[in-house]
């Protein structure tokens, strides 16, 4: 049974037609990471999952959750989804602690005692523990991105999306961040991962989406992708990367 | 000439009276032209087109129009067309929130937009509606940046009452013109009419930079 599933998907913007009918489904522990040139819709695929972009055609179902199945469903789907994303968006008035604290509470109405046990054991899986009462201005970029992570699974997803999470860093901050990714990967989280990481697609994903002009022209396993790319396209958008 | 401090003595306890109905007619004015304000800039920042219309244009016509007019309409113009009666006093308090509310308003509209939306987004993304996201996150944001331009607004609106002199409100500049009719003591009145307009306005500038330290911009 599918997590996610994407069928017959249109997604217009304004004139500009995006999508013109993409189906994909997504089981439970898969790791698919996804990759193209700029402008070839992967982050719209990754905002059509949890319902930030809507769709005109199709359906996508999230775990049985319709995106078009109006506000309960939504915030279901979005409870369901964890989403990470390039520029962190880490709520610049509150602490590492209170960040990671803010959705246990308010959507998942934890006590506040609950809430810190939580956050508290997030911060420490993304190793940010001494960090915890420090503000987002006072963090570093790869710090902030793990925060963002623990502020994502805090409120216990079974899904977890992420839009360039290295995108916006330095190389040397890219590593801790793409670590705690991978231990997510290993623990059996599903997750669809936008990134330019080619590496990291081989190490940690289980399957590799290459779209193009809103299609998703590859799908198949990373290394068999990777190793010999089936078409001059993806061979000459690999080269580009690396 | 000698400046005659007796006749600032004299004039005093009256003054006093006189700025008391000043602080309350911009208190009053204020607390009501804010709140309409942030109601309206709301509706401008995310209501749907045809309130967010109706408030653009409220907002046009009266910034659009010198505050004076708009007391002179609420006090002699407003009655006939309403067929009520209308005292000096409620009719300044309507105009300051009036004025005020259309500026607030735009200061409101501006900081809400100025939120990256990336928070927004942050926030919807975790399964929030958007109103907790505005009252959880965007809007405890923009509230900082709105202090700045919130506490100019209330000087102004503050300087602004002097204007209700026009419809007979005995508010400060009003009451020194009076006591000026009777005394002649231009010098001596006008000055400590400005003496105690300025330390009104530096209590409010002050009180405004207190809140800004206390709640710095993020
Ligand atoms: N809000 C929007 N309004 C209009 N057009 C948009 C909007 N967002 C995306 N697009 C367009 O949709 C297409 C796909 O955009 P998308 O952001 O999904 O690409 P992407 O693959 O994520 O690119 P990048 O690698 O640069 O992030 C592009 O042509 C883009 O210009
Ligand atoms: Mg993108």
């Amino acid at each position: 049974m599918s997590i996610v599933k994407f069928s017959n998907v249109e997604k217009s913007f304004g004139p500009h037609k995006i999508f013109n009918g993409i189906n994909l489904e997504i089981m439970p522990r898969e790791v698919v990471v996804v990759i193209g040139p700029s402008g070839s819709g992967k982050s719209t695929l990754l905002r059509c999952i949890n319902a930030l972009e809507s769709i005109e055609g199709g359906d996508i179902r999230v775990d049985g959750f319709s995106v078009k199945g109006g506000r309960n469903d939504i915030r279901n789907i979005r409870l369901e989804a964890g989403m990470v994303f390039q520029q962190f968006n880490l709520f610049p008035q509150m602490t590492a602690l209170e960040n990671v604290m803010f959705g246990p509470m308010r959507v998942r109405k934890a006590t506040r005692r609950e809430a810190r046990e939580l956050a508290l054991a997030l911060l420490e899986k993304v190793g940010l523990s001494e960090r915890a009462n420090h503000y987002p201005a006072e963090l570093s970029g790869g710090q902030q991105q793990r925060v963002a992570i623990a502020r994502a699974l805090a409120i216990r997803p079974k899904l977890m999306l992420f839009d360039e999470p290295t995108s916006a860093l330095d190389p040397e901050l890219r590593q801790e961040v793409l670590k705690v990714m991978q231990t997510l990967a290993e623990e059996g989280m599903t997750m669809v991962i936008v990134t330019h990481e080619i590496e990291f697609a081989r190490k940690a994903g289980t399957r590799l989406l290459f779209m193009e002009g809103g299609k998703i022209v590859h799908d198949g396993k990373p290394n068999e992708l990777l190793l010999s790319p089936p078409s001059e396209r993806l061979r000459d958008f690999l080269q580009h990367v690396v | 000439m000698s400046f005659d401090w007796s006749a600032v003595i004299a004039a005093f306890p009256q003054l006093l009276q006189g700025a008391e109905l000043t602080v309350f007619i911009a208190g009053i004015g204020l607390i009501a032209g804010i709140s309409v304000g942030v109601l309206l800039g709301m509706v401008r920042a995310f209501g749907p087109a045809p309130v967010n219309a109706a408030a653009l244009v409220y907002v046009a016509f009266i910034r659009g129009t010198p505050l004076i007019v708009q007391i002179m309409f609420i006090y002699f113009a407003l009655p006939i067309l309403m067929h009520i009666r209308i005292q000096a006093v409620p009719a300044g308090i309507i105009a300051i929130a009036v004025n005020s509310s259309a500026y607030v308003a735009e200061i409101v509209r501006g900081s809400l937009l100025s939120i990256s939306k990336g928070l927004t987004e942050a926030g919807l993304a975790m399964g929030l509606p958007f109103w907790k996201v505005l009252v959880f996150i965007t809007g405890p944001l923009a509230f900082r940046r709105l202090i700045p331009p919130l506490g100019n607004q209330c000087i102004t609106s503050l300087k602004d009452t002097s204007l209700l002199l026009v419809i007979g409100v005995s508010e400060l500049t009003f009451t020194g013109q009076e006591i000026i009719a009777d005394n002649f003591r231009a010098v001596e009145i006008w000055s400590a009419v400005a003496v105690i307009y300025f330390v009104m306005l530096s209590a409010v500038g002050l009180f405004w930079q207190y809140v800004e330290r206390r709640m710095p911009i993020l």
